[in-house]
């Protein structure tokens, strides 16, 4: 699904690559922990996988397209494929609920009638049916960020990029957003979670790609969020419930 | 995108932005109803010209001892020459006729004037009486010719004045244009920092470029229509209160019509339309990341 062949990049003003020489192949279906300290390249590499900046080296493919090289008109398409959800939520704060999530959809040009049946659906998936006439600064966060990922996922992209989306959560909404993650997951969606929740990643145990001054310097199957530096509480895994698959990705593939 | 979630885009930034909005619109109208004021005033020269090209000619003075050879010899000249298409011979009796009728609100003038001091001549119809330069020239200074006189040439300075006053309105109206689309551009830029987020997250769930665009270029639109329905609503009031109210008692010319109206006011509402799409997505290039 998303394949970085020596990726390296440069800003104009830095000192030193955001990433140098970055190397990895993401399955699709897979779920991947992206960590490693503030400044180390995580973001970057987000911003790379949705063409938001270009790579200076090296080669990004997502969804078996060249991401530098496809034309400018066509990058609408490729953000179609990829959802997205922060760490701030970034809900508009004049629209409700529902509005939020059918805003993704109404941009897109999706016909109405499809909007008012999958806006519903994707809420009571969420937890939230009962809210979708709240405003978001009548939310807590955890149900902000529970909108934002009913809107990330509304359009069912192939692939989920998370930054941080527990970065301003307690830890028990932590978990919470975690399973709803790891729902989204287990419908298929490729899922990519940028995270310092050290707790979460080492819960879940899955593959962990940890960057350090932009390079790739752990690549773990299972992993925990820091073999040298942390600690490991004994605590028992918080396991998702299985659920059947209301997430599953729409039969046609990508919403173009 | 769909009309409906399109509306709404633009009518929250309207809300947010009404001030500005307005300024637009008053600087649109104005500017538009200046191009249609230049419009006008061309319709007039050209509803002027019409009435009275067909009764223009040109008047050629014979000197009084003119032979009936040199005037066979210059009636012969005239009508073999393809820019003139009628020739009338008037004596100096008909002359003097002429004038005591012309001038018979005068009875000053004609007083001073006895039946053999103005000049025989010849009156030439022309095939297009805009080109009488040249037939003036022909004919000046040629045996028996006193002097050519081209009555267009009396209507000069009515021209001028039109003239003046159409390139002072459309001197005004693009000085009012560049205003527009100043204040587009700043509308543009504030809107766009006020639909940031909304823009941020149109980016990032893959909405098109046009997409992106369009309450932008929607917003300075609505904006160009109202103004150019302001606009049209000035000249018709112009063309109801000032020009039949006030012009209709002279009856030197005839005065354009509402057709000449309708004209302009659609002209002026198109443009308004067009120029503030467009200057709106001039002002994207430089405000709209996409």
């Amino acid at each position: 699904m998303i394949v970085l062949d020596a990726v390296s990049k440069w800003y104009p003003s830095g000192l030193r690559p955001a990433l140098s020489d970055v190397s990895a192949e993401i399955a699709a279906g897979e779920f991947v922990f992206l960590v490693g300290p503030s400044g180390s390249g995580k973001s970057t590499l987000l911003r790379l996988l949705l063409r938001e900046e270009r790579a200076s080296g090296g080669q990004v493919v997502v969804a078996g397209q060249d991401v530098a090289r496809i034309p400018d008109r066509r990058v609408p398409r490729l953000r179609r494929t990829v959802g997205c959800v922060f760490q701030d939520y970034r809900l508009l704060p004049n629209r409700t609920v529902a509005a939020n999530v059918a805003f993704a959809l109404d941009v897109i040009g999706r016909p109405r009638h499809v909007v008012r049946s999958v806006v519903p659906e994707a809420l009571d998936l969420v937890g939230l049916g009962e809210k979708a006439q709240s405003y978001p600064d009548e939310l807590s966060g955890g149900e902000q960020q529970r909108v934002a990922i009913a809107r990330a996922f509304v359009g069912r992209p192939r692939v989920l990029l998370a930054d941080e989306p527990t970065g301003n959560l307690d830890p028990a909404t932590s978990i919470e957003i975690m399973h709803l993650l790891d729902a989204v997951h287990q419908a298929g969606t490729t899922v990519i979670m940028a995270t310092h929740n050290a707790a979460l990643v080492d819960a879940m145990r899955r593959r962990v790609l940890e960057l350090a001054d932009g390079i790739l310097v752990r690549d773990e199957a299972g992993g925990r969020y820091d073999t040298a530096s942390l600690p490991l509480p004994p605590q028992p895994a918080p396991q998702p419930a299985p659920q059947p698959s209301p997430w599953a990705p729409a039969p046609r593939g990508p919403v173009g | 995108m769909r009309p409906g979630p399109l509306a709404s885009l633009w009518w929250t930034g309207l809300r947010r932005n009404l001030a500005m909005t307005a300024a637009v619109i008053v600087t649109i109208a104005i500017c538009l109803a200046m191009l249609g004021a230049g419009l006008l005033l061309r319709a007039q020269v050209h509803t002027i010209d019409h009435y009275l090209l067909g009764q223009l000619e040109v008047v050629v003075d014979l000197t009084d001892d003119t032979t009936s050879a040199q005037r066979a010899a210059l009636e012969d000249q005239m009508r073999r020459d393809p820019a003139i298409t009628a020739v009338r011979y008037e004596s100096k009796q008909q002359v003097f006729d002429r004038f005591r009728r012309d001038f018979r609100g005068s009875p000053d003038v004609v007083a001073g004037v006895g039946p053999g001091d103005l000049p025989a001549a010849l009156r030439l119809t022309l095939a297009d009486p805009r080109a009488s330069g040249d037939v003036v020239i022909t004919y000046t200074g040629l045996d028996g010719v006193e002097a050519v006189r081209d009555q267009r040439a009396l209507l000069q300075p009515l021209y001028r004045f039109l003239d003046a006053f159409t390139i002072g309105a459309f001197t005004l109206a693009a000085v009012q244009a560049v205003a527009s689309f100043a204040l587009i551009y700043t509308m543009i830029r504030i809107s766009a920092y006020g639909r940031r987020r909304e823009t941020a997250i149109m980016r990032l769930v893959g909405a098109s470029n046009g997409a992106i665009r369009a309450p932008f270029v929607l917003e300075s639109a609505v904006a160009g229509v109202v103004g150019g329905l302001c606009a049209a609503g000035l000249l018709v009031a112009a063309k109801a209160f000032l020009v039949d109210g006030q012009f209709t008692r002279q009856s030197a010319f005839p005065l354009f019509g509402w057709p000449a109206v309708w004209t302009s006011a659609a002209a002026v509402l198109v443009a308004g339309l067009l120029a503030s799409a467009a200057m709106a997505s001039v002002a994207l290039r430089r405000h709209l990341r996409v």
